[in-house]
């Protein structure tokens, strides 16, 4: 079912944290909201599922204005960072519990359990109580729950904060699994850019309240609308170089590094501060803009090394490389960036 | 596979807008405010009923005189020797007084109707209506005597039945109404005026009335001056010594003992605190008592026994202090103790390098850190001291001879329980009106030194 | 702690301090089943005469029987008053949105402090005007009012204790705040309504002042005032039956006390009168 924020407000007392917010999610689509704490992306979760009133705007489920309908009649499901099982009850119970409270028969109750239980690969669990379970079992004991009775939406709350590195990489790809499976509109809040890119579709990414650029994980990691979308995507992140328009170059200050103007910086005026965005993958020694530098931190990531170059302002460029031996900490190199890849920003932050 | 087919076509189905699932109407108890108020409800009925609404009555009871006599519902009047006295001395109605007073006797309609119906011969009858009519008489004897003249010589028995019908006293009558007292005495005085009567309905009134009295009496009283300075004596010491300085000694101590036997001596304080109130103070009076523990003990070494609680005000003083100071040591025990376990372990480990004994221990690095937990207790037991009235009644009962009487006691024995049987519920009232009034501006300045705004956090769910 | 000095110097101190106390406790238990020669606190022979209270009833008293179930009957039904209104205020106060809820609060704290017992000449006046005088109901329904504010304070404490999206969750899955409330949320604190519901019972099992005043005599008297009443009786002072009949009083809070001190403890420790 296709969710439709329109101009959504919201506010705490006299602190507006969201302000004329609009945010399409259409039909079957998995989108992120991505952002730091305190961006407004919980809040914007918990105005969908109901459990915050808005203060502003309207929020559409299909056609239909849920704006000020209750929680209860939403017929949302949401899958909390805690996991939030009822301790008390057996899985069984908990994932009967939204049908037993719809007044379904037992004999119905019984069935879709056990249908979710084999969606969600736990048919063995049920009749354990989720003290006895593990983190990713929980997990999916939550998914089976929120499930369980056809939401119109799926709302995941930083689903795999509380897992282990190995169990999220499970869980990651077993979310978008029954994602896709049962074809459910979702949403996941999440602040790691991993899980947003390697689960959705789109990325909405969220900065002060106010949404900051949204599309697909490979535009936007392509084509980043601004410094803060930048360096938020990309692991190891992007490095940023302070710049001036000088002629028909941006050149780094106290170093003589010289890029190449890029088309939408045509018509800067001379002596425009700007920021320069470089991906790790983008600076190496293949390129076409000579950067020298000393290398003052190296970083084995197995497969591949990870370099930090000083030039001679006190910036830093990152690279990344598969690893070498010939090259260690204090010695001074000359790399080059692919100039054709590197993002210019202006001193606000948006993209030139 | 197939199933999760099955089920990713079932889902978006019966998830679209049309097949929504039955619709509930979310009723009053859905709603935040709607369950909260309701689940409050109880709560506030108790709170209105025994909290509120004796605030207020204990305010007004002490502006009546209500006691014993005056009963607490509305009076009756009665025409009392003392009634009588009030309406001649206080109203100068000596006159009036006298004459309601007499015995009185009046030849009437009422009283003829009376004798028919006692079946007395109908000559007597008719005889007094002819003769006698509307005479009265203040003296028995001359109306039995106006009665044995009649021609038909009644006897003696009769004589009395008749002189009976027609006793129209209000001397010691009891009437439920000022109408129906007013009737009867119309009956015997028809010239009464308008100001008569209400004088008349005023000191006959055995009801309570509204009066300033008590607080006069309160404020003038020998024993109030005495009853306070006993009961700040009595918050003081047993503060102190025991809900402070001793909680603080167990605290400590047990802080410095392997866990197990601190957990029994933990156990032991807390005896009195647990046992039911009777059976504490009785184990006292088994230690005091003529044939108790102490004397049973001493007479060994040759010392005349005696009642050791009640012996002298000394020491009727020093077990009521112990008493109920072993009640309230638990409390600061136990929350001392939480705060001691409170400090990092780190710090204690300083302070040992530092080579610091463990009395600088306690100085430096224990008492800084009880200094809230201490304001508390303080706070606390103040309150419950004030007004601590079981373990004193028990114990002392007050005694000896009124030395060890704390305020709520006093307003024990004034208003509930006294051996002379006169309760005073009006002067009670007045007497906790003042406990009232000092333990709302207590708890007022306590809710402010734990701001409790503090406490509150937002719900998080918005309905 | 602080392995390098000694602890026994402060345990002996503390045991003379403790000796007085327990051997007061230990006495009542040893008189009620002995006898001593007169002036003498060795017991010299065995009996249980001083239980037969238990089955002797003297004439002008009430059976130790009724009396028993007065108590019972006083406490449980106080106890659990408390325990249901407390359980319903207290969630309203650590969860609900209701107008003023911070003014409750406030007002819960100070009527925890605030000693109610100085009310007791008007509740007093009051319940023989409404004919509760001298009745189990008036005393109950006092009792229970004068515990409710700690228990509210308490049971505040536990639902603050349980985790919002607990709630949340119930509420996603289409619960009614009330069936959140009672199939969701109570079962979580269940804990601490046991708690509170043998605290309350323990409160009133010992209360004295309150159905001393207000039921003091006729058929509603409870344990401490027919003991008490016992013990006032100078004609017929006997300290050995005295010490049974507290003994009898007293067994069921030691028990109690004993097999719950865990859970008792930290309600101790939160404050309460004494």
């Amino acid at each position: 079912m296709r969710i439709l924020l329109d101009k959504f407000s919201k506010a705490f007392g006299a602190v507006s944290v969201i302000e004329d917010m609009t945010l399409e999610i259409g039909d079957g689509e998995m989108l992120a909201l991505l952002g730091p704490s305190g961006c407004g992306k919980s809040t914007t979760l918990f105005a969908i599922c109901g459990i915050h009133k808005v203060s502003g705007g309207r929020i559409l489920f299909g056609d239909r204005d849920v704006t000020s309908l209750p929680p209860q009649e939403r017929n949302v499901g949401v899958v909390f960072q805690s996991y939030a099982l009822y301790p008390h009850m057996t899985v069984r119970e908990n994932i009967a519990f939204p049908l037993r409270i719809a007044g379904k028969s037992a004999a119905e109750i019984a069935r879709q359990v056990d249908d979710m239980a084999q969606l969600v690969h736990i048919e063995p669990l049920l009749d354990r109580r989720p003290a006895e379970l593990s983190g990713g079992q929980q997990q999916r004991v939550a998914l089976a729950r929120a499930l369980v009775r056809r939401p119109h939406v799926l709302l995941l709350d930083e689903p795999l904060a509380n897992l282990d590195a190995k169990l999220r990489l499970e869980m990651r790809s077993e979310i978008r699994r029954i994602q896709l499976e049962t074809g459910i509109t979702a949403v996941l809040v999440t602040h790691d850019q991993v899980e947003a890119m390697s689960m959705c579709d789109r990325i909405a990414i969220m900065d002060a309240g106010r949404i900051v650029q949204i599309a697909t994980p490979t535009e936007m990691y392509n084509d980043p609308h601004t410094a803060f979308v930048a360096g938020f995507l990309g692991n190891p992140p992007i490095a940023f170089l302070r710049g001036v328009v000088s002629g028909d170059a941006i050149v780094v200050p106290q170093s003589d590094v010289r890029l190449p103007k890029p088309n939408g910086a045509r018509n800067l005026a001379e002596g425009t501060r700007v920021s320069v965005g470089i991906r790790p993958e983008n600076f190496g020694p293949a390129g076409d803009v000579p950067v020298k530098g000393r290398i003052s931190f190296v970083e084995t990531q197995g497969r591949e090394n990870l370099y930090d170059l000083m030039l001679a302002d006190g910036s830093v460029l990152r690279s990344i490389q598969p690893v070498r031996s010939d090259i260690a900490v204090g010695d001074e190199v000359e790399w080059s960036v692919a100039s054709d890849r590197i993002f210019m920003f202006d001193d606000k932050g948006e993209r030139i | 596979m197939d199933a999760f087919r099955d089920k990713t076509e079932r889902l978006p189905a019966s998830g679209g807008a049309g097949a929504a699932p039955a619709r509930r109407r979310l009723g009053l108890l859905d709603s935040s405010r709607g369950l909260g108020v309701l689940l409050l409800l109880p709560a506030l009925l108790l709170v209105v009923l025994f909290f509120l609404m004796p605030v207020v009555l204990t305010g007004v009871f002490a502006f009546t005189n209500m006691n014993t006599a005056t009963g607490i519902s509305g009076g009756a009047h009665q025409v009392s020797p003392g009634a009588l006295r009030v309406l001649g001395e206080r109203y100068e109605m000596g006159e009036l007084a006298e004459r309601l007073g007499q015995p009185t006797y009046v030849v009437d309609e009422r009283g003829l109707a009376a004798l028919e119906e006692m079946g007395i011969a109908s000559g007597i009858v008719a005889s007094l209506r002819r003769s006698h009519m509307d005479e009265s008489f203040t003296s028995r004897r001359e109306f039995e005597r106006v009665i044995r003249a009649l021609p038909d010589r009644p006897d003696t028995r009769t004589v009395k039945r008749i002189s009976d019908a027609f006793s129209r006293s209000l001397a010691n009558a009891r009437f439920a109404s000022s109408g129906a007292l007013v009737a009867a005495a119309e009956a015997i005085d028809p010239d009464l005026t308008a100001e008569e009567k209400e004088a008349l309905a005023a000191a006959t009134y055995t009801g309570w009335n509204w009066t300033t009295d008590n607080f006069r009496r309160l404020s003038s009283s020998r024993d109030t001056t005495r009853v306070f300075f006993n009961t700040l004596f009595f918050v003081a010491m047993t503060l102190v010594f025991f809900n402070i300085g001793y909680a603080m000694f167990l605290a400590i101590a047990t802080h410095y003992m392997p866990e197990r036997p601190a957990g029994i001596f933990r156990i032991i304080w807390f005896l009195p605190r647990i046992s039911p109130v009777v059976i504490y103070v009785l184990l006292w009076k088994w230690v005091a008592w003529d044939t108790g523990f102490l004397n049973a003990v001493l007479s060994d070494f040759g010392v005349r026994p005696r009642n050791w609680m009640l012996d002298s005000a000394t020491q009727a003083w020093f077990f009521v202090i112990m008493i109920n100071g072993f009640v309230g040591a638990s409390m600061g025990m136990l929350i001392f103790a939480s705060a001691i376990k409170a400090i990092p372990e780190t710090h204690f480990h300083a302070a040992s390098v530092d080579g610091a004994y463990r009395w600088q221990q306690i100085r430096h690095i224990i008492l800084p850190q009880l200094k809230w937990p201490i304001l508390f207790v303080t706070c606390y037991q103040t309150l419950s001291l004030l007004t601590s009235i079981e373990q004193t009644l028990l114990a002392t009962d007050g005694g000896p001879g009124g030395a060890t009487e704390i305020w709520s006691l006093w307003i024990y024995h004034t208003a509930l329980n006294n051996y002379a049987g006169n309760l005073q519920y009006g002067y009670g009232a007045a007497m906790a009106l003042v406990l009232v009034v000092i333990g709302i501006v207590l708890s007022l300045i306590y809710l402010r030194l734990f701001n409790y705004n503090a406490l509150i956090t937002r719900p998080r769910i918005e309905l | 702690m602080n392995g390098h000095q000694k602890s026994w110097p402060i345990i002996l101190v503390i045991t003379i301090l403790s000796a007085p106390l327990v051997l007061a406790y230990a006495y009542l238990f040893v008189d009620t089943v002995t006898n001593s020669p007169p002036g003498s606190v060795v017991p010299h022979e065995f009996t249980l005469e001083h239980w037969s209270f238990l089955w002797q009833t003297r004439p002008g008293r009430l059976s130790i029987w009724r009396v028993t179930l007065n108590s019972l009957l006083f406490a449980t039904t106080s106890a659990a008053l408390v325990v249901v209104v407390s359980s319903m205020a207290g969630y309203v106060l650590s969860r609900l949105n209701v107008p003023g809820r911070s003014f409750f609060l406030a007002g819960v704290m100070m009527l925890h402090a605030f000693p109610a017992i100085t009310l007791i000449v008007a509740i007093f006046i009051v319940l023989q005007m409404v004919g509760l005088y001298n009745s189990l109901i008036g005393v109950i329904l006092v009792k229970a009012a004068i515990d409710m504010p700690l228990g509210i304070w308490l049971m505040k404490g536990f639902y603050d204790t349980v985790p919002w999206e607990i709630e949340m969750a119930g509420i996603q899955d289409g619960a009614s705040r009330l069936t959140v409330w009672r199939k969701l949320v109570l079962p979580q604190v269940r804990p601490g309504i046991f708690a509170l519901a043998l605290f309350a019972f323990l409160l009133a099992w010992g209360e004295f002042i309150l159905p001393q005043v207000l039921a003091p005599s006729g058929n509603a008297q409870v344990l401490s005032v027919y003991l008490a009443s016992l013990i006032a009786d100078d004609n017929n002072f006997d300290m050995a039956l005295f010490k049974s009949v507290g003994l009898f009083y007293i067994a069921p809070v030691l028990v109690l006390f004993f097999v719950f001190q865990n859970y008792l403890m930290n309600i101790y420790g939160g404050g309460t009168k004494g």
